[in-house]
């Protein structure tokens, strides 16, 4: 007797054929795709922290008291929150905060904050505050005499900023920013809680569809080490560029 | 003159046709196998994919496929974030008290499954200390906190049901419960479901009305104006044979039931 089990599936392979290898290959090349969507995550994330990060330092380095409130309040804050909670506060919490305000000013319209910007503003506003706090300590290990040598010459606040104190700088700030980064790259598979269709997201579904979490996982984990490590060789090869005429310290 | 009238028409014929084929965004959870899945490319498939499908042409709308965690649906819904949900939604009077259901589309019972040497009776007797998955936010879920529990078997909730498989898998839960053909197709009829077995009467008894109401329908906001025209579709496919032509696809029976 056949029972409600003995379906007729149109899509259901029967045993042995296509292989499983074929089959699988199809998810690995979904997993390829969301990769390319980590990618832009990241580096969309990077950019909102390195601007968030320069301005950061900036306050806390002005002397002004309010800047300085503001700053100090902005990286104690966001460090001391995980980040899981800040992304889940801005995608749920901001898009019905919002829609209330339109309902509450008698407008229609909804607003809906889509997953890739939600990801890319929650993570660029939380490595923003990680940034600020390398860039400030880059900053103050630039010797003073070069700023006010500057100063002397007739140069203004932001074309010293920009001519002398920065190349100088990224020198300081590698080793900090490079740490940031790649910690920065992992805090993307977050995204995949939030819907956005990324890497992390599509393997977990590859794995928890054909029963093969540790295939799709280390894949996905490969794909994020290879990453890392393009990573890595380029931050070497500005670090070379960056130490040019420096004589290197030893312990 | 002419030629301004002409472009007049044609601008009018063009805008009601793109008003007729304005998207329907329709969400749906695909970790259901067959009701609804994804294949190895990322394309959301099954039985209520085709439904949907189908009812869409009917309606001249065209159906865009949104994903959504289970437990997040209506909420999702009526957050404007969908226009209607097609995914094997239940229609209990919980729900219909927040949202709105078309007629139903199809009805299958669930059923318990542990292994096959585990002896159940038709009170559910025999669950003592089994682990049992079932997916967050669903009615099977409502049916075990609400009758299995009592029996001695502990109720974990999944995020989708596609994860309960894989700790069947892994150890970590002797069972489920869940709908007889998802679970039929989607666990006992591949490699991992060897050795389980439905247990237990069939959950289709009116004294687990409350539990699980009648019949899966296409959830919409409270008040829209989609429901008449996707009952219509519904009767349309179902007189037409799309339907069962959709049925036989998937099922050797068929699954409107009572």
């Amino acid at each position: 007797m056949s029972g409600p089990w003995s379906i007729h599936r149109a899509a259901a392979p029967a045993r042995g054929w296509p292989p499983d290898y074929v089959l699988m290959t199809g998810y690995f090349l979904t997993i390829l795709e969301g990769a390319a969507l980590t990618v832009a995550v990241s580096l969309a994330s990077l950019l909102l922290s390195i601007l968030l990060g320069l301005a950061g330092a900036s306050a806390k380095l002005s002397g002004r008291k309010t800047l300085v409130a503001i700053a100090t309040l902005y990286t104690t804050l966001v460090r001391g929150v995980p980040e899981l909670v800040l992304m889940l506060l801005l995608f749920y919490g901001g898009t019905i905060g919002l829609n209330s305000l339109m309902e509450a000013m008698g407008s229609e319209a909804t607003v809906d904050i889509e997953p890739f910007s939600a990801g890319v503003a929650t993570i660029g506003f939380i490595y923003g505050a990680y940034m600020t706090e390398t860039f400030r300590g880059a900053i103050l290990s630039v010797p003073r005499g070069q700023m006010e040598a500057a100063w002397a010459f007739g140069m203004g606040r932001l074309r010293t900023f920009w001519r002398i104190t920065l190349p100088q700088m990224i020198r300081y700030a590698l080793p900090g920013f490079t740490n940031n980064w790649l910690v920065l790259i992992k805090a993307t598979a977050l995204v995949s809680l939030i819907g956005l269709q990324d890497m992390t997201y599509r393997a977990k579904q590859a794995s928890a569809a054909t029963r093969e979490p540790f295939t799709f996982l280390l894949f996905a984990a490969g794909l994020f080490l290879l990453y890392t490590w393009v990573s890595l060789w380029v931050l070497r090869r500005v670090e070379a560029r960056y130490s040019l005429g420096t004589k290197r310290g030893q312990l | 003159m002419n030629q301004q009238l002409t472009a007049l028409l044609l601008a009018l014929g063009a805008t009601s046709a793109m008003a007729q084929s304005a998207d329907l965004k329709v969400a749906i959870d695909p970790t259901y196998e067959p009701f609804t899945f994804k294949t190895a490319d990322g394309k959301p498939t099954g039985f209520d994919v085709d439904i949907a499908n189908a009812i869409c042409e009917q309606i001249q709308r065209k159906c865009v496929f949104v994903e959504q965690v289970w437990d997040s649906m209506i909420p999702g819904l009526q957050a404007k974030k969908y226009d209607v949900i097609i995914s094997s939604m239940s229609m209990t009077d919980d729900r219909k008290k927040v949202i709105d259901f078309s007629d139903k589309y199809y009805n299958t019972p669930s059923r318990v499954v542990v292994k096959a040497d585990v002896k159940v009776d038709d009170n559910f007797n025999g669950l003592k200390g089994k682990k049992l998955g079932v997916l967050k936010g669903s009615t099977q879920e409502k049916f075990a906190l609400g009758e299995l529990k009592s029996k001695g078997a502990t109720i974990v909730p999944y995020e989708a049901q596609d994860q309960v498989y894989l700790d069947i898998k892994s150890g970590r839960l002797d069972g489920t419960v869940a709908d007889s053909v998802e679970v039929g197709a989607g666990f006992l009829a591949k490699p991992e479901g060897k050795g389980f077995a439905y247990a237990g009467p069939s959950q289709d008894d009116p004294k687990y009305f409350k539990y699980y109401g009648s019949g899966m329908g296409v959830a919409m906001r409270k008040g829209d104006k989609l429901k008449g025209p996707i009952n219509e579709a519904i009767k349309t496919i179902r007189a037409n044979g799309t339907y069962k032509k959709l049925n036989d696809k998937y099922f050797s029976f068929d699954v409107y039931g009572k």
